[in-house]
C-alpha cells in the first residue's frame, strides 16, 4: 500500500467518522429528547430504537458474511475474507445487544426476562451459529484453510436461517401464545414522531456498521501487510 | 454414472469392512445412546410427566450425541496414516467420497437407531408397533438431516486441532430445525397423527435434506483440498 491511498484511505474515514458522530447525535436527541414518553408502556420503550436498529444491523451484516463467502469461494481472493470476518464480528457484537436490550424490555413489559417466543428463539440460534462460525476462525491458522473453512461455514449457516424461521414459528404455536407485540403490531400502531426517531436511528447504526467495517478492514489488511514485512526480514537475514 | 456409483459404493464398502474388522464404533454408539437415554430417566419424575411427551425429545437427544460420536469417528479415521489423502488421490470426483462417507454414516447410524428403539418402547412403555410404518420414515428424514449435514461438517472439522470440540459447536445450533422437526414429528405419531396431517413439518425436513446436499455438493470441493 503506497502512501497516497493510505492518505486517502484516512480521509474518507474521518468522513465517515465526522457523519457517524452527527448522526448518532442527532439520534440520541431524538430518542431521549424529541420523540415522547410511549403511554402504557413508559420510558423504557425507548430502547425499542437501539433495539430494532441492532437488529437490523445484525441481519444485514450475517448477509454480508454470505454474500462475501460465495464470493470467496469463486474468486478465492483474500479481500472477501477479510469482509467476511469483520461483518461476521461485527454482526454477532450487534446480535448480542439484540439479546441484550431485549430482556431489560422484556422484564417491565412483558414481567420475564425471556420468553421462548420465535423471534426470540431465532436470535439465539442466529447469535450460537455466528460464535461458533468466529470461534471456527479462531481455532484455526490464518491462511487459506481458515478462509475456505469459514466460507463454507458462512453459507451453511446463512441457509439455515429460513429453516429455523419455520421450525421455531411452528413449534411456538403447538404452546399457548405469550404476549408478544409482533412488529405488525409495532409498525401500525406507532406514531409519526416515533417512526422518525427510528429512522433516524435506523441511520446511525447502518453508518456505524460501515464505519466499522471500514477500520476493520483496514486493520486486517495492516497486518497482512506485517506479516508480509516480517517474512521479507525473516528471508533476507 | 455407473462409474460413479462403484465408487462411492467401494467407499461404504471400505467403511464396512473396517467397522466388521474393529467392532468399535456401533457397540460404542449404542451404549452411549443408551446411557443418555437413562441419564434422562433419571432426571425426570416419570411418574409426573407423561411418557409420551418427554419421550420423544429423549430419544432424538439420544440419537443426536450418539451419531456426533460416529460423525466424529468418520473423518478422524481416514486422518490417521493419512488415509484422507490416499482417498482423495484416488481418481474419482470429491463429491464421490461426500456421498460414501454419507452413505455410510447413515447406515451405522441407521443400525444403532433400529437397536435403540425396542429398547425405547420398553422403557417409556409405549407401543411403537402400531405406528411403526410412519415413525421410521420421521426417523429416516431426520437422520438423514442429520447425516448430511454432519458428513459435510465432519469433513471440516477433522482437520482441526481441537476437532471433537468444535463438531458439536458448528454443528448443532445449525441442526435445531431438524431436531424441532423430528422431535415435533415423533410425538404427534406417538398420538396417532397419520404423517399427512403434519405434511409441514415433512416438507421442512424434506427440503432441509435436499438443500444441505446440493450444498455440500457445491462446496465439498472446496473442504476437501490440500
Amino acid at each position: 500500500m503506497n502512501q497516497e491511498t493510505t492518505e486517502e484511505l484516512n480521509e474518507e474515514s474521518y468522513i465517515l467518522v465526522w457523519l457517524t458522530g452527527i448522526v448518532f447525535l442527532f439520534a440520541m436527541a431524538a430518542i431521549f429528547l424529541f420523540v415522547p414518553t410511549e403511554q402504557t408502556e413508559g420510558p423504557v420503550q425507548r430502547i425499542m430504537y437501539i433495539h430494532i436498529p441492532s437488529a437490523w444491523l445484525s441481519f444485514f451484516a450475517f448477509f454480508i458474511v454470505f454474500t462475501c463467502s460465495i464470493l470467496f469461494l469463486w474468486k478465492k481472493e483474500r479481500e472477501w475474507d477479510i469482509y467476511a470476518h469483520a461483518s461476521a464480528e461485527i454482526g454477532v457484537i450487534f446480535c448480542s445487544l439484540v439479546l441484550i436490550t431485549g430482556p431489560i424490555w422484556a422484564k417491565p413489559i412483558w414481567g420475564t426476562w425471556w420468553v421462548w417466543d420465535a423471534r426470540l428463539t431465532s436470535t439465539l440460534i442466529l447469535w450460537l451459529i455466528y460464535v461458533a462460525y468466529l470461534m471456527l476462525r479462531a481455532q484455526t491458522e490464518a491462511g487459506f484453510m481458515r478462509a475456505r473453512y469459514a466460507a463454507v461455514l458462512g453459507i451453511v449457516g446463512f441457509l439455515n436461517i429460513p429453516f429455523i424461521h419455520f421450525s421455531v414459528l411452528w413449534w411456538r404455536t403447538f404452546h399457548p401464545q405469550p404476549k408478544v407485540i409482533s412488529s405488525e403490531g409495532f409498525g401500525k400502531g406507532m406514531e409519526t414522531s416515533m417512526l422518525i426517531t427510528l429512522g433516524i436511528s435506523l441511520c446511525a447504526f447502518t453508518l456505524l456498521y460501515f464505519l466499522l467495517m471500514g477500520q476493520r478492514v483496514r486493520q486486517e489488511k495492516l497486518k497482512d501487510e506485517i506479516d508480509r514485512l516480517k517474512r521479507e526480514q525473516l528471508y533476507s537475514s | 454414472m455407473n462409474l460413479y456409483l462403484n465408487q462411492i459404493a467401494a467407499i461404504v464398502w471400505k467403511d464396512f469392512v473396517t467397522e466388521l474388522k474393529t467392532r468399535e464404533l456401533l457397540s460404542a454408539m449404542f451404549i452411549f445412546a443408551l446411557l443418555v437415554i437413562l441419564i434422562f430417566i433419571f432426571s425426570i419424575n416419570l411418574s409426573i410427566v407423561k411418557a409420551s411427551e418427554v419421550g420423544p425429545g429423549i430419544l432424538w437427544v439420544a440419537f443426536l450425541f450418539a451419531g456426533t460420536i460416529g460423525l466424529n469417528r468418520s473423518f478422524m479415521l481416514e486422518k490417521e496414516n493419512d488415509c484422507l489423502m490416499g482417498l482423495m488421490l484416488v481418481p474419482a470426483d470429491r463429491t464421490a467420497i461426500y456421498f460414501g462417507k454419507l452413505i455410510s454414516n447413515l447406515i451405522f447410524l441407521s443400525i444403532m437407531e433400529l437397536f435403540i428403539l425396542p429398547l425405547f418402547m420398553i422403557f417409556f412403555d409405549i407401543d411403537l408397533l402400531s405406528h411403526l410404518g410412519p415413525l421410521l420414515v420421521v426417523v429416516f428424514l431426520g437422520t438423514l438431516g442429520f447425516c448430511v449435514l454432519g458428513t459435510l461438517l465432519s469433513s471440516l472439522s477433522s482437520n482441526l486441532k481441537t476437532r471433537e470440540i468444535m463438531l458439536p459447536i458448528l454443528l448443532y445450533p445449525l441442526l435445531i430445525p431438524i431436531i424441532i422437526a423430528a422431535v415435533r414429528m415423533t410425538g404427534q405419531i406417538l398420538d396417532g397423527t397419520e404423517l399427512s396431517d403434519m405434511m409441514k413439518w415433512v416438507g421442512l425436513t424434506a427440503s432441509f435434506d435436499i438443500i444441505y446436499i446440493g450444498v455440500s455438493i457445491m462446496t465439498i470441493d472446496h473442504i476437501l483440498e490440500e
